[in-house]
Protein backbone atom coordinates (compact mmCIF):
# COMPACT_ATOMS: atom_id res chain seq x y z
CA UNK A 1 0.00 0.00 0.00
CA UNK A 2 1.60 3.59 -0.86
CA UNK A 3 0.61 6.46 1.35
CA UNK A 4 0.18 9.66 -0.37
CA UNK A 5 1.38 11.85 2.44
CA UNK A 6 4.85 10.04 2.18
CA UNK A 7 4.85 10.61 -1.22
CA UNK A 8 3.72 14.27 -1.00
CA UNK A 9 6.88 14.79 1.55
CA UNK A 10 9.35 13.26 -0.83
CA UNK A 11 8.79 13.55 -4.28
CA UNK A 12 10.48 17.06 -5.32
CA UNK A 13 9.09 18.10 -8.29
CA UNK A 14 11.01 20.66 -9.56
CA UNK A 15 14.79 18.49 -8.43
CA UNK A 16 12.88 15.79 -10.35
CA UNK A 17 12.06 17.79 -13.61
CA UNK A 18 15.90 19.23 -13.40
CA UNK A 19 17.33 15.78 -13.79
CA UNK A 20 15.27 14.88 -16.80
CA UNK A 21 17.08 15.27 -19.98
CA UNK A 22 15.94 15.41 -23.93
CA UNK A 23 17.50 14.32 -27.15
CA UNK A 24 16.19 15.68 -30.14
CA UNK A 25 16.41 14.63 -33.21
CA UNK A 26 17.22 17.54 -36.13
CA UNK A 27 15.60 17.54 -40.04
CA UNK A 28 18.53 17.87 -42.54
CA UNK A 29 18.12 17.52 -46.35
CA UNK A 30 20.60 14.52 -46.52
CA UNK A 31 19.63 11.37 -44.31
CA UNK A 32 17.63 9.25 -46.43
CA UNK A 33 13.93 8.69 -44.98
CA UNK A 34 14.71 4.75 -44.46
CA UNK A 35 18.18 5.29 -42.97
CA UNK A 36 16.34 7.58 -40.05
CA UNK A 37 14.29 4.77 -39.11
CA UNK A 38 16.22 2.26 -39.59
CA UNK A 39 18.63 4.43 -36.95
CA UNK A 40 15.49 4.52 -34.54
CA UNK A 41 14.84 1.10 -34.58
CA UNK A 42 18.44 0.18 -34.39
CA UNK A 43 19.38 2.25 -31.45
CA UNK A 44 16.00 2.14 -29.44
CA UNK A 45 14.55 -0.72 -30.53
CA UNK A 46 11.27 1.34 -31.14
CA UNK A 47 8.63 -1.10 -33.35
CA UNK A 48 8.92 -0.31 -37.17
CA UNK A 49 5.83 1.96 -37.09
CA UNK A 50 6.87 3.99 -33.89
CA UNK A 51 10.02 5.01 -35.91
CA UNK A 52 8.33 5.16 -39.20
CA UNK A 53 6.43 8.09 -37.21
CA UNK A 54 9.14 9.68 -35.29
CA UNK A 55 10.80 10.24 -38.47
CA UNK A 56 7.95 11.78 -40.16
CA UNK A 57 8.19 14.13 -37.06
CA UNK A 58 11.69 14.90 -37.70
CA UNK A 59 11.14 15.55 -41.16
CA UNK A 60 7.54 17.67 -41.41
CA UNK A 61 8.17 19.82 -37.73
CA UNK A 62 11.83 19.87 -38.10
CA UNK A 63 12.96 17.84 -34.79
CA UNK A 64 11.68 15.50 -32.55
CA UNK A 65 12.16 14.24 -29.11
CA UNK A 66 13.58 10.70 -29.17
CA UNK A 67 14.66 10.05 -25.97
CA UNK A 68 14.51 11.26 -22.38
CA UNK A 69 16.29 10.29 -19.03
CA UNK A 70 19.52 11.41 -17.48
CA UNK A 71 21.90 14.17 -18.83
CA UNK A 72 24.89 11.54 -18.65
CA UNK A 73 21.98 8.81 -20.80
CA UNK A 74 21.37 11.68 -23.20
CA UNK A 75 24.75 12.47 -23.66
CA UNK A 76 25.58 8.74 -24.74
CA UNK A 77 22.37 8.48 -26.69
CA UNK A 78 23.76 12.02 -28.76
CA UNK A 79 27.13 10.09 -29.22
CA UNK A 80 25.22 7.38 -30.73
CA UNK A 81 23.68 9.06 -33.07
CA UNK A 82 26.62 11.45 -34.15
CA UNK A 83 28.23 7.53 -35.11
CA UNK A 84 25.00 7.31 -37.25
CA UNK A 85 25.25 10.81 -39.02
CA UNK A 86 22.15 12.51 -37.76
CA UNK A 87 21.80 15.76 -36.19
CA UNK A 88 21.35 15.26 -32.39
CA UNK A 89 21.48 17.63 -29.23
CA UNK A 90 20.93 17.21 -25.78
CA UNK A 91 19.01 19.80 -23.31
CA UNK A 92 17.02 20.21 -19.91
CA UNK A 93 13.63 18.81 -20.47
CA UNK A 94 11.56 22.54 -20.08
CA UNK A 95 8.13 20.47 -21.38
CA UNK A 96 5.23 22.62 -19.86
CA UNK A 97 7.63 25.01 -17.79
CA UNK A 98 8.58 27.65 -20.72
CA UNK B 1 12.77 -21.34 -48.39
CA UNK B 2 16.43 -19.88 -47.63
CA UNK B 3 16.65 -18.36 -44.05
CA UNK B 4 16.35 -14.34 -44.80
CA UNK B 5 18.79 -13.73 -41.84
CA UNK B 6 21.69 -16.07 -43.60
CA UNK B 7 20.99 -14.70 -46.83
CA UNK B 8 24.04 -12.06 -48.12
CA UNK B 9 24.04 -8.89 -49.62
CA UNK B 10 26.09 -8.67 -52.85
CA UNK B 11 26.58 -5.48 -54.11
CA UNK B 12 28.24 -5.08 -57.70
CA UNK B 13 29.86 -2.26 -58.81
CA UNK B 14 31.55 -1.60 -61.82
CA UNK B 15 35.17 -0.27 -62.06
CA UNK B 16 34.50 3.26 -62.35
CA UNK B 17 32.24 3.07 -59.23
CA UNK B 18 34.60 0.87 -57.31
CA UNK B 19 37.43 4.00 -57.97
CA UNK B 20 35.42 6.66 -57.38
CA UNK B 21 34.14 5.11 -53.75
CA UNK B 22 37.43 4.03 -52.38
CA UNK B 23 38.24 7.27 -53.38
CA UNK B 24 35.35 9.53 -51.45
CA UNK B 25 36.12 6.87 -48.80
CA UNK B 26 40.11 7.40 -48.69
CA UNK B 27 39.52 11.05 -48.63
CA UNK B 28 37.45 11.00 -45.87
CA UNK B 29 39.32 9.19 -43.76
CA UNK B 30 42.03 11.53 -44.69
CA UNK B 31 39.83 14.23 -43.31
CA UNK B 32 38.82 12.57 -40.14
CA UNK B 33 42.94 12.67 -39.22
CA UNK B 34 43.72 9.06 -40.62
CA UNK B 35 46.92 8.90 -43.03
CA UNK B 36 48.36 5.79 -42.47
CA UNK B 37 47.78 3.65 -45.53
CA UNK B 38 48.83 3.98 -49.76
CA UNK B 39 46.36 6.27 -51.90
CA UNK B 40 45.13 5.16 -54.84
CA UNK B 41 44.08 8.90 -55.77
CA UNK B 42 45.64 9.41 -59.05
CA UNK B 43 46.28 13.13 -59.55
CA UNK B 44 46.67 12.65 -63.35
CA UNK B 45 42.93 11.50 -63.13
CA UNK B 46 41.10 14.57 -63.40
CA UNK B 47 37.74 13.00 -62.34
CA UNK B 48 39.94 11.97 -58.81
CA UNK B 49 40.88 15.69 -59.31
CA UNK B 50 37.47 16.79 -59.31
CA UNK B 51 36.39 14.57 -55.90
CA UNK B 52 39.56 15.47 -54.29
CA UNK B 53 38.72 19.16 -54.54
CA UNK B 54 35.06 18.75 -53.27
CA UNK B 55 36.15 16.51 -50.57
CA UNK B 56 38.64 19.10 -49.07
CA UNK B 57 42.48 19.61 -48.73
CA UNK B 58 44.29 16.62 -48.07
CA UNK B 59 47.86 18.39 -47.31
CA UNK B 60 45.75 20.72 -44.62
CA UNK B 61 46.34 19.57 -40.75
CA UNK B 62 44.05 17.41 -39.64
CA UNK B 63 43.04 20.05 -36.50
CA UNK B 64 40.36 21.34 -38.73
CA UNK B 65 37.26 22.28 -36.70
CA UNK B 66 36.36 24.90 -38.70
CA UNK B 67 36.26 22.08 -41.55
CA UNK B 68 32.04 22.70 -42.30
CA UNK B 69 32.15 19.23 -43.17
CA UNK B 70 33.44 18.05 -39.68
CA UNK B 71 31.36 20.29 -38.43
CA UNK B 72 28.59 18.28 -40.17
CA UNK B 73 30.20 14.78 -39.43
CA UNK B 74 31.46 16.19 -35.74
CA UNK B 75 28.73 18.19 -34.58
CA UNK B 76 27.46 20.08 -31.20
CA UNK B 77 25.88 18.07 -29.20
CA UNK B 78 24.56 21.08 -27.10
CA UNK B 79 22.76 24.56 -28.12
CA UNK B 80 25.49 26.43 -26.01
CA UNK B 81 29.05 26.76 -26.85
CA UNK B 82 30.49 25.92 -23.82
CA UNK B 83 28.78 22.74 -22.81
CA UNK B 84 29.59 21.41 -26.50
CA UNK B 85 33.47 22.22 -25.69
CA UNK B 86 33.21 20.26 -22.62
CA UNK B 87 31.77 17.75 -24.21
CA UNK B 88 33.81 17.71 -27.16
CA UNK B 89 36.55 17.20 -25.54
CA UNK B 90 35.66 14.14 -24.18
CA UNK B 91 33.82 12.29 -27.40
CA UNK B 92 35.24 13.66 -30.46
CA UNK B 93 38.37 11.25 -30.21
CA UNK B 94 36.06 8.46 -30.17
CA UNK B 95 33.30 9.58 -32.18
CA UNK B 96 36.19 10.34 -35.30
CA UNK B 97 37.94 6.62 -34.27
CA UNK B 98 34.14 4.95 -34.60
CA UNK B 99 33.87 6.93 -38.07
CA UNK B 100 36.94 6.15 -39.17
CA UNK B 101 36.12 2.34 -38.08
CA UNK B 102 32.85 2.00 -40.34
CA UNK B 103 34.96 3.51 -43.28
CA UNK B 104 37.92 1.44 -43.10
CA UNK B 105 35.64 -1.78 -42.89
CA UNK B 106 34.05 -0.44 -46.47
CA UNK B 107 37.56 0.31 -47.76
CA UNK B 108 38.86 -3.51 -47.01
CA UNK B 109 35.76 -4.88 -48.65
CA UNK B 110 36.75 -2.69 -51.92
CA UNK B 111 40.16 -2.82 -51.86
CA UNK B 112 41.11 -6.46 -53.52
CA UNK B 113 38.33 -6.01 -56.25
CA UNK B 114 40.17 -2.81 -56.63
CA UNK B 115 43.49 -4.63 -56.85
CA UNK B 116 41.97 -6.83 -59.26
CA UNK B 117 41.47 -3.89 -61.75
CA UNK B 118 38.02 -6.07 -62.79
CA UNK B 119 35.54 -4.43 -65.08
CA UNK B 120 32.84 -4.98 -62.65
CA UNK B 121 32.77 -7.11 -59.22
CA UNK B 122 30.47 -8.57 -56.88
CA UNK B 123 31.27 -7.63 -53.24
CA UNK B 124 29.95 -9.57 -50.39
CA UNK B 125 28.99 -7.39 -48.13
CA UNK B 126 30.02 -8.99 -44.62
CA UNK B 127 28.87 -6.14 -42.41
CA UNK B 128 26.00 -4.37 -43.88
CA UNK B 129 25.06 -1.97 -41.23
CA UNK B 130 29.06 -0.47 -41.61
CA UNK B 131 28.44 -0.45 -45.21
CA UNK B 132 25.24 1.61 -44.62
CA UNK B 133 26.94 4.08 -42.13
CA UNK B 134 29.90 4.88 -43.89
CA UNK B 135 28.24 5.65 -47.28
CA UNK B 136 25.90 7.55 -45.22
CA UNK B 137 28.93 9.89 -44.10
CA UNK B 138 30.21 10.33 -47.14
CA UNK B 139 26.69 11.46 -48.45
CA UNK B 140 26.79 14.23 -45.49
CA UNK B 141 30.74 15.30 -46.94
CA UNK B 142 29.53 15.98 -50.27
CA UNK B 143 26.46 17.40 -49.37
CA UNK B 144 28.13 19.82 -47.65
CA UNK B 145 30.48 20.68 -50.58
CA UNK B 146 27.71 20.67 -53.03
CA UNK B 147 25.19 22.70 -50.31
CA UNK B 148 22.42 20.47 -50.91
CA UNK B 149 19.28 21.48 -50.00
CA UNK B 150 15.72 19.97 -49.87
CA UNK B 151 15.12 20.63 -53.77
CA UNK B 152 18.32 19.66 -54.88
CA UNK B 153 17.26 17.06 -56.97
CA UNK B 154 15.41 19.25 -59.25
CA UNK B 155 17.86 21.63 -59.63
CA UNK B 156 20.27 18.51 -60.60
CA UNK B 157 17.22 17.47 -63.09
CA UNK B 158 17.75 20.93 -64.48
CA UNK B 159 22.30 21.29 -64.59
CA UNK B 160 23.92 21.20 -68.13
CA UNK B 161 25.74 17.79 -68.12
CA UNK B 162 29.23 20.41 -69.23
CA UNK B 163 28.55 22.07 -65.37
CA UNK B 164 31.63 20.68 -63.86
CA UNK B 165 29.82 19.75 -60.27
CA UNK B 166 27.42 17.51 -61.97
CA UNK B 167 28.91 14.17 -61.92
CA UNK B 168 29.47 15.07 -58.06
CA UNK B 169 25.91 15.51 -58.01
CA UNK B 170 25.26 12.22 -59.73
CA UNK B 171 27.70 10.66 -57.26
CA UNK B 172 26.03 11.88 -54.38
CA UNK B 173 22.71 10.61 -55.97
CA UNK B 174 24.36 7.28 -56.86
CA UNK B 175 25.76 7.24 -53.12
CA UNK B 176 21.68 7.57 -51.50
CA UNK B 177 21.04 4.96 -54.10
CA UNK B 178 23.66 2.45 -53.53
CA UNK B 179 21.92 3.11 -49.44
CA UNK B 180 18.36 2.53 -50.34
CA UNK B 181 19.27 -1.10 -51.85
CA UNK B 182 21.45 -1.89 -48.51
CA UNK B 183 18.75 -1.05 -46.06
CA UNK B 184 15.60 -2.57 -47.76
CA UNK B 185 18.10 -5.82 -46.86
CA UNK B 186 17.80 -5.35 -42.99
Amino acid sequence: MSSQTQVEETLDLSKFFDNLWVTIVWDDPVNLMNYVTYVFIKLFSFSKEKAHKLMMQVHTEGKAVVASGSREEMERVVQQLHEHGLWATLQRDDHGRS
Amino acid sequence: MADPKSAEITITLSNDELHILINLVEQLLELLGEANFTHHYQSNDPFAQLMFAAMGNIQSPVEQPQDPVLRRLLPNAYADAESSAEFRKYTEMSLRTTKQKYLFHLRQQLLPAVEKELVKADIQVSDPTAWVIAINDLRLALAVRLDIEQSTYEKYELMKNSDPQKPLFAIYFWLGGLQERLITHF
